[in-house]
């Protein structure tokens, strides 16, 4: 159990201590005035000696007492929760089986918990509601005293990441045992996309690099995007999330990119907007430009090696997808191996979680600055009628 | 309290009955008009026969002692020891030093007692048939009641003496002397006073230089006698308002001996002057310096 102090400057209300001390040191060199008529025979030289005495001590003490409580309470004193060793606490991930966690981890008398909002007790059932496993990963971190020893049991794969590993100051026992943690990213959840392409005759050997860029696309998401290969006068169907069209420009397809879709149209030099591509010579490829509610990427050229030189790079997969669904995401999966957390050894960190630990102690310090103050206004009172001035 | 309207409430009960004891009388007795209790050495018509002296014009003729002319053939006046009155003068010192009681009894102060004191004398004046009068030295102007006899006259100076409050400082010579000439020689002068300022001692030596009986009283409280103050006190003389901060019992020792030196000097230097001289402390019995001057067969 150890104590400390949020706000260290209140102790400077200690300086007030001088206050008491300086109005019980007055009344001491206060002098009693007597009527005296002998006063010629009384000596003069006999001053009354300033001596360091205080009067009424008891209640001078009580009076200090009571300062230093309020400046104690200024400073916010914390009660750190006592560090004594408790249990290990294993906590499992979902997605991971109860009996697959419990053949991993061999601790006796651990505490099991789901890697779930609140931590619930792994014989309980678990919620459906999804909170990020980062999160839940920091959350248990700071809410398990540090030196509890943790186990955390995590499937193969893990989902609900974010951009940086996870920084804890525990050293985490990262258990990995097979299973595959349902994905709570939004991204992965996400229903199938179809690419449609509408091309005019002298295009159609261009396909071969959308069709390539799909295949690669869903190598990495397996069946999740679909390519429409039509001629141009084919119709636009609705479910069609992308649009590539080779062939010039009409009016459904104005109208379909003002409605809010997303279309690639080649060979729409005049168009102006945020320059997306360059080539080696730093020659504007494509332009993104919003129309209407939706956005169009307009190609200088022919979607063609002689005009879109990128098409032949190994990365326009990625950037054919970035271009249409904008910003790459940070990676929300990963092999549970590659996301072990990274311990930190800094103090900081250490006494930052502590803290969240620790208990305040305002409450109490509070009664009893109250209880102090009753007691001293009982004993001034009392005094001062048992001695009126 | 009113106390103008019941003056003779001055004497607390038991002094009262004390003082049948009591009788004033005057070492040096003093002539006077009419009949009274005390010894006199002036020759007059009395009751006492003193001596034969021989006829001077203008003598009264019913004086004339016509036996004795029967058998001499000449004329003599026949002269008796008189007994007459005598007059009391009470002074009174009523400057603001007087106001001084003790913590114990802040309300009697030396001037409560000293009228008290005045009291005790006026009464027995009364009961003797003595004449008596009162001199209060009191800011802004000195109380003044000419000598008289009987109870009208005790009134007055009990109603007079009531009323007294002290304050102010010990007046001038220019505001004593018309005093000084009111008090006849021979007479009994009574002093209260607490004889802190010299001047009232150089009062009460001229008087008694100048053949009147004086009878002195200093007035102390317990306080001065015993200083039992403790801390540090901040002492104001009432009469000058001077200051004076002191450690209290630091100052103890030094103070007792000063005044103890200082009152030794007073009692010699006024029984050199043919005073008679007591000190009264305020927590002694009222009747103490009373007993001392006129106890039967006391001092006389």
């Amino acid at each position: 159990m150890s104590f400390a102090l949020l706000a260290p400057l209140g102790l400077l209300a200690l300086a007030a201590l001088a206050l008491p001390l300086l109005i019980h040191l007055v009344r001491r060199l206060e002098l009693t005035t007597t009527e005296f008529a002998a006063l010629r025979w009384v000596a003069e030289r006999v001053r009354p000696r300033r001596r360091l005495r205080f009067e009424r001590p008891w209640l001078l003490l009580l009076r200090l007492a009571l300062l230093a409580l309020l400046a104690l309470l200024l400073a916010r004193p914390v009660l750190m929760a006592p560090a004594a060793p408790t249990r290990p606490w294993v906590v499992v991930a979902p997605g991971v089986e109860r009996s697959a966690a419990r053949a991993a981890v061999s601790a006796a008398d651990a505490d099991w918990r789901w890697l779930a909002p609140g931590f619930p007790r792994l014989d309980d059932a678990l919620s459906s509601e999804r909170v990020p496993v980062s999160s839940l990963l920091r959350e248990l971190d700071a809410d398990v005293p540090a030196a509890t020893a943790l186990t955390v049991v995590v499937p193969q794969e893990l989902a609900g990441l974010d951009g940086e590993r996870p920084r804890l100051a525990h050293a985490l026992d990262w258990r990995v045992v097979p299973g595959r943690m349902q994905g709570s990213d939004p991204a992965a959840s996400a229903t199938s996309v179809r690419l449609a392409v509408r091309y005019a005759a002298d295009a159609e050997a261009t396909l071969a690099y959308l069709r390539a860029a799909v295949a690669a696309w869903n190598l990495r998401e397996p069946h999740r995007y679909e390519l429409d290969a039509e001629p141009a006068s084919a119709a636009i169907p609705a479910d069609t999330s992308w649009l590539v069209w080779l062939a010039p420009s009409t009016p459904a397809l104005v109208q379909w990119i003002e409605q809010g879709g997303i279309a690639l149209v080649a060979g729409d030099a005049d168009a102006e907007g945020e320059p997306i591509w360059h080539d080696g010579q730093d020659r504007v490829l494509a332009r993104r430009l919003a129309s209407g509610q939706g956005q169009r990427i307009a190609l200088g050229g022919a979607f063609a090696p002689s005009d879109l030189p990128i098409v032949l790079d190994a990365d326009f997969p990625d950037r054919l997808l970035a271009a249409f669904a904008g910003s790459p995401r940070a990676p929300t999966h990963a092999p549970a191996a590659a996301a072990r957390p990274l311990q930190e050894a800094g103090a900081a960190g250490a006494e930052a979680r502590s803290l969240a630990a620790a208990q305040p102690l305002d409450a109490w310090l509070a009664l009893l600055v109250a209880a102090l103050f009753l007691l001293e206004r009982a004993v001034a009172t009392r005094s001062r009628a048992q001695a009126p001035a | 309290m009113d106390a103008a309207a019941i003056p003779s409430d001055l004497i607390p009960p038991a002094v009262r009955a004390r003082l049948r004891a009591l009788r004033l009388t005057a070492r040096s007795s003093a002539g006077g008009d009419g009949l009274g209790q005390h010894a006199s050495r002036s020759r007059g018509a009395g009751l006492e026969f003193a001596q034969y002296r021989a006829y001077e014009p203008g003598d009264e003729l019913r004086r004339i002692d016509w036996k004795l002319y029967a058998r001499s053939d000449r004329y003599f006046v026949r002269e008796a020891e008189r007994d007459s009155p005598l007059t009391a003068w009470l002074i009174v010192d009523a400057s603001a030093s007087m106001r001084q009681a003790d913590a114990a009894r802040k309300d009697f102060s030396k001037l409560d007692a000293a009228k008290t004191l005045a009291a005790c004398v006026i009464e027995l004046a009364l009961r003797q048939g003595d004449r008596f009068g009162v001199i209060a030295l009191a800011e802004p102007a000195p109380l003044l009641i000419p000598p008289g006899s009987g109870p009208r006259q005790r009134d007055r100076c009990l109603l007079e003496l009531a009323r007294l409050r002290a304050a102010g400082r010990w007046p001038g010579a220019d505001t004593l002397r018309p005093l000084w000439d009111r008090i006849r020689p021979d007479s009994l002068v009574v002093m209260l006073s607490d004889f802190f300022d010299d001047a009232a001692a150089d009062l009460a030596l001229r008087l008694s230089a100048a053949r009147r009986e004086v009878l002195s009283v200093q007035l102390l409280s317990a306080e001065e006698r015993d200083f039992p103050f403790t801390g540090a006190h901040r002492f104001r003389d009432p009469e000058t308002t001077a200051e004076r901060r002191v450690d209290a019992p630091a100052a103890r020792k030094e103070f007792l001996e000063r005044f103890a030196a200082a009152r030794a000097g007073l009692t010699r230097r006024l029984i050199a002057g043919g005073i008679r001289h007591t000190e009264y402390v305020l927590d002694e019995s009222l009747d103490a310096p009373l007993r001392f001057f006129f106890a039967q067969g006391g001092s006389r």
